[in-house]
């Protein structure tokens, strides 16, 4: 039996696993951005003229939802000022210039056998050591998994990695699979139930063979092969085709007893339990057109993109795009000079090759973008009134649910920017319902003064 | 190097940063090259003639759609193929034998009227094909309504020009031996220049199907309804089988449902909407069949389902991903109760303002 949803689409996947994983020479000066995550923005610990270690903490928030960073190369800080980020604005900074030596810190020591066991000694090194939600969320992990204990029957690993050109977490379960297995036993510790679900595409065979082979089920793991289609690795899929539940509305997966964790998350909680190191470094898949070849390429935080593509042989022809995670639901970076930070998974260098751009684009009614939604959603007749600015029957016909997988726009032969406009539709819904907010807030301080 | 990297203009969009390879004009594409098997085998029939109504009627299609546009200073469109469907749906639906200026009137209707004044591709709410046959089939009866001799029966019949299958249906005949099962299937039998070979426009269908062109639903519900309800009526004098038989393998019931029905613009999107849809369209064919003033129902059957696409959609919406049947049953429920307390509290209130008043 295969484990999958409804809908979906099956893109061109360009993978490249067979590609061995290079290890990208840190660059001159790294650049750590204080956001990386979901929630409270770090807040400098070091000041220009600091010399920092490898693994040192620079970068923390007491806030509950927020993750602490950590330098990736050893070296002096030359700056503290806002920079580019990937995700567009100019954000805080950290600018260390690398001194090559890679001179380690020992903040964090390897936790002991006993405390590997104590849910709460692993929560908290999952924190100290800034993990977050590795697939691209960037959620900050420890706050995710405390928030499920109790609540979670069902833990479920997430292998899908359903976005093309994207090799990391497959990488990862071929190179270090018990590492992987043992990162996993941990999540299932620190969320306190008996069986992890380890959700695996069949596309990646090999892994899941190699995987069953170390008997996962002694670290009270269970490998469940899925369907290869995208979005299998969207949060809500992965539940579907683990557990037949559905998340509700509006929801997350914790409301029907589930959280879904990914895989590199996992293997960065076992670096961080097992060998004391914070998330300084990941495979990065850099490909596309624009580049020679693709490069799966062990990467440390904070490698700027100009750097990285240079490493990886360079252009051969001018990109057109910077696409950052998968080619999906990745967004484009503005500038060469942003850098990697934790959650990217991928660098895609595109030219007008990927691109099918249209330049007068009309919806034929067709229906293939119903056809396609995981989320049982209506794309067609969403767009139509958003183009009209319809809210209420964007709302009536459920476009928040849309969690902008792409998969629609993607199968659209006329070209419709359907995500596009769901996105920002979303976000006119978000800003309408802050107004509405701070209108009622004025009028209950105006009842209340009076 | 940085300085020339800083030159590279980049582009932001939103997901997805990849497409499929189908595009509207890939589909298109497939329409047209499904409709092949079908004309092939009327050129076999009939010889030159049709190529001489559908070049006329492509031809044309193509250059309405381009002049109106131009004259509206509007994109071209005509690369998108939809044109050269519309021209070769049209001639299709044709006799072998009307004249070369027929489809040229026809696609000036079709295309100009019918697709252009609502604004083009996507945006018409009638088959512009269909809609330009029946204003041909009310301006021109006489030419459409006469039928060449297929090939295969010539020797067989006297003349030219025979009846179809349908008319002798109509006109309360038997049919004649030649058109047996095996004639009707493989089209060996007058009829207009798409219609007449079910062989060949199943290969086309299935074709379309197989390429996800169009979803199964529509062809099934549609010819599923017709072959039901024939054979469940019958017809006095006939065959039950035969009867429907009869009427799903002649006449333009294939060809209209896998092609005409089928149309993205004119038809409903939801999987439920599609199935309703496809039912209508066999219903009402059935009831133009056997009441109506035409021998043939199919193209205002469509036409009359195409009126009605968009409102069948809103009836058919998905339902909500997390909200399972027992959880709108369960808010229904749960409305009622609110509903019934308020009606009691009502009529406490009103009982005590009454006892007050006493």
């Amino acid at each position: 039996m295969s484990h999958t949803f409804k809908g979906g689409v099956h893109p061109n996947y360009m993978k490249a696993p067979e590609i061995p994983v290079t290890v990208i020479a840190p660059p001159a000066q790294v650049i750590i951005p204080m956001a990386q995550h979901i929630g409270a923005p770090c807040l400098p610990l070091v000041q220009k003229g600091d010399y920092v270690k490898m693994g040192q903490k620079i970068g923390e928030n007491p806030a509950p939802v927020s993750a602490p960073v950590h330098a990736s190369v050893s070296g002096t800080v030359v700056a503290v000022e806002p920079r580019h980020h990937p995700l567009g604005d100019m954000i805080p900074a950290i600018v260390i210039e690398n001194d090559f030596q890679d001179t380690p810190c020992e903040d964090l020591p390897p936790l002991t056998e006993e405390q590997r066991r104590d849910p709460d000694a692993i929560l908290e090194r999952i924190r100290a050591a800034g993990v977050v939600g590795m697939g691209g969320a960037m959620f900050p992990t420890a706050f995710k998994i405390r928030g499920g204990i109790g609540k979670v029957d069902k833990l479920i690993i997430n292998g899908a990695e359903c976005e093309p050109y994207l090799n990391g977490d497959h990488l990862t379960m071929l190179n270090f699979p018990e590492q992987l297995l043992k990162g996993i036993e941990l999540v299932r510790i620190a969320s306190g139930v008996d069986k992890a679900y380890y959700g695996i595409e069949k596309n990646k065979q090999d892994a899941i063979d190699l995987l069953n082979s170390l008997h996962p089920e002694q670290y009270g793991i269970e490998i469940v092969p899925e369907a290869v289609k995208y979005p299998q690795g969207g949060e809500k899929m992965q539940v579907k085709a683990v557990t037949g539940r559905e998340v509700k509305p509006g929801g997350l997966p914790s409301g029907v007893g589930c959280n879904v964790v990914s895989t590199r998350t996992c293997y960065a909680i076992y670096q961080a339990c097992y060998e004391g190191k914070p998330v300084i470094e990941r495979i990065v898949t850099v490909a596309g057109s624009a580049l020679r070849a693709p490069v799966n390429g062990l990467t440390r935080v904070g490698t700027p993109f100009g750097y990285l593509a240079e490493q990886c042989g360079g252009f051969v022809r001018t990109p057109r795009k910077i696409v950052l995670g998968g080619p999906m639901m990745g967004i484009c970076a503005t500038s060469f000079d942003a850098p990697t930070i934790k959650g990217t998974s991928g660098v895609l260098f595109f030219t007008e090759e990927e691109d099918r751009h249209v330049d007068n684009p009309t919806c034929i009614r067709c229906g293939k973008c119903i056809t396609v939604c995981p989320m049982n959603l209506e794309p067609v007749f969403m767009y139509m009134y958003y183009s009209k600015g319809d809210y209420e029957n964007m709302e009536k016909y459920h476009i928040t649910d849309c969690f902008e997988c792409g998969s629609c726009a993607f199968n659209c032969p006329a070209r419709m920017p359907l995500t596009h406009a769901f996105k920002t539709a979303k976000l006119m819904f978000q800003a309408r319902a802050a107004a509405e907010k701070a209108k009622a807030e004025a009028a209950a301080a105006k009842e209340g003064g009076k | 190097m940085s300085e020339k990297k800083e030159r590279i203009v980049l582009d932001v969009a939103y997901q997805p940063q990849v497409r499929t390879a189908t595009d509207t004009r890939r589909l298109m594409l497939d329409v047209i090259l499904a409709l092949m098997p079908a004309l092939v085998w009327s050129v076999v029939q009939f010889g030159a003639a049709p190529l001489l109504v559908v070049v006329p009627s492509v031809a044309s299609a193509v250059f309405f759609e381009w002049a109106y546009r131009k004259l509206m200073k509007k994109n071209t469109t005509v690369g998108d193929l939809s044109a050269v469907v519309t021209g070769l749906l049209l001639a299709m639906t044709l006799p072998p034998t009307a004249p070369w200026w027929l489809p040229v009137i026809g696609s000036l209707f079709a295309i100009v009227v019918v697709k252009q004044l609502y604004g083009g591709i996507g945006k018409n709410f009638l088959n512009p094909a269909l809609a330009g046959r029946a204003f041909l089939l009310a301006s021109y009866a006489l030419i459409m309504g006469t039928y060449a001799v297929p090939r295969a029966l010539r020797g067989a019949v006297d003349g030219v020009t025979m009846a179809t299958p349908l008319n002798y249906l109509y006109g309360e005949e038997a049919l004649p031996a030649f058109f047996d099962f095996r004639a009707l299937f493989l089209g060996t039998i007058p009829g207009a220049i798409g219609e007449i070979s079910a062989l060949m426009l199943l290969i086309g269908g299935v074709y379309l199907i197989a390429r996800k062109v169009i979803s199964w639903r529509i062809p099934v519900s549609f010819v599923g309804t017709v072959a039901l309800l024939t054979l469940i009526f019958g017809h006095s004098g006939m065959d039950r089988l035969d009867w429907m038989l009869a009427n799903v393998l002649s006449g333009g019931l294939l060809l209209g449902a896998f092609f005409m029905a089928t149309d993205y613009a004119t038809s409903p999107v939801t999987q439920g909407g599609q199935l309703l849809y496809g039912a209508g369209c066999g219903a009402i064919t059935v009831l133009i069949r056997a009441f109506g003033g035409f021998p043939e129902g199919v193209s205002y059957a469509i036409l009359i389902m195409n009126l009605c696409a968009w409102a069948i959609d809103k009836g058919f919406r998905r339902r909500q991903f997390g909200v399972s049947k027992e959880d709108i049953a369960a808010e229904k429920a749960a409305e009622k109760a609110v509903r019934a307390a308020q009606v009691a509290a009502e009529k406490a209130a009103r009982a005590k303002a009454k006892g007050a008043v006493k």
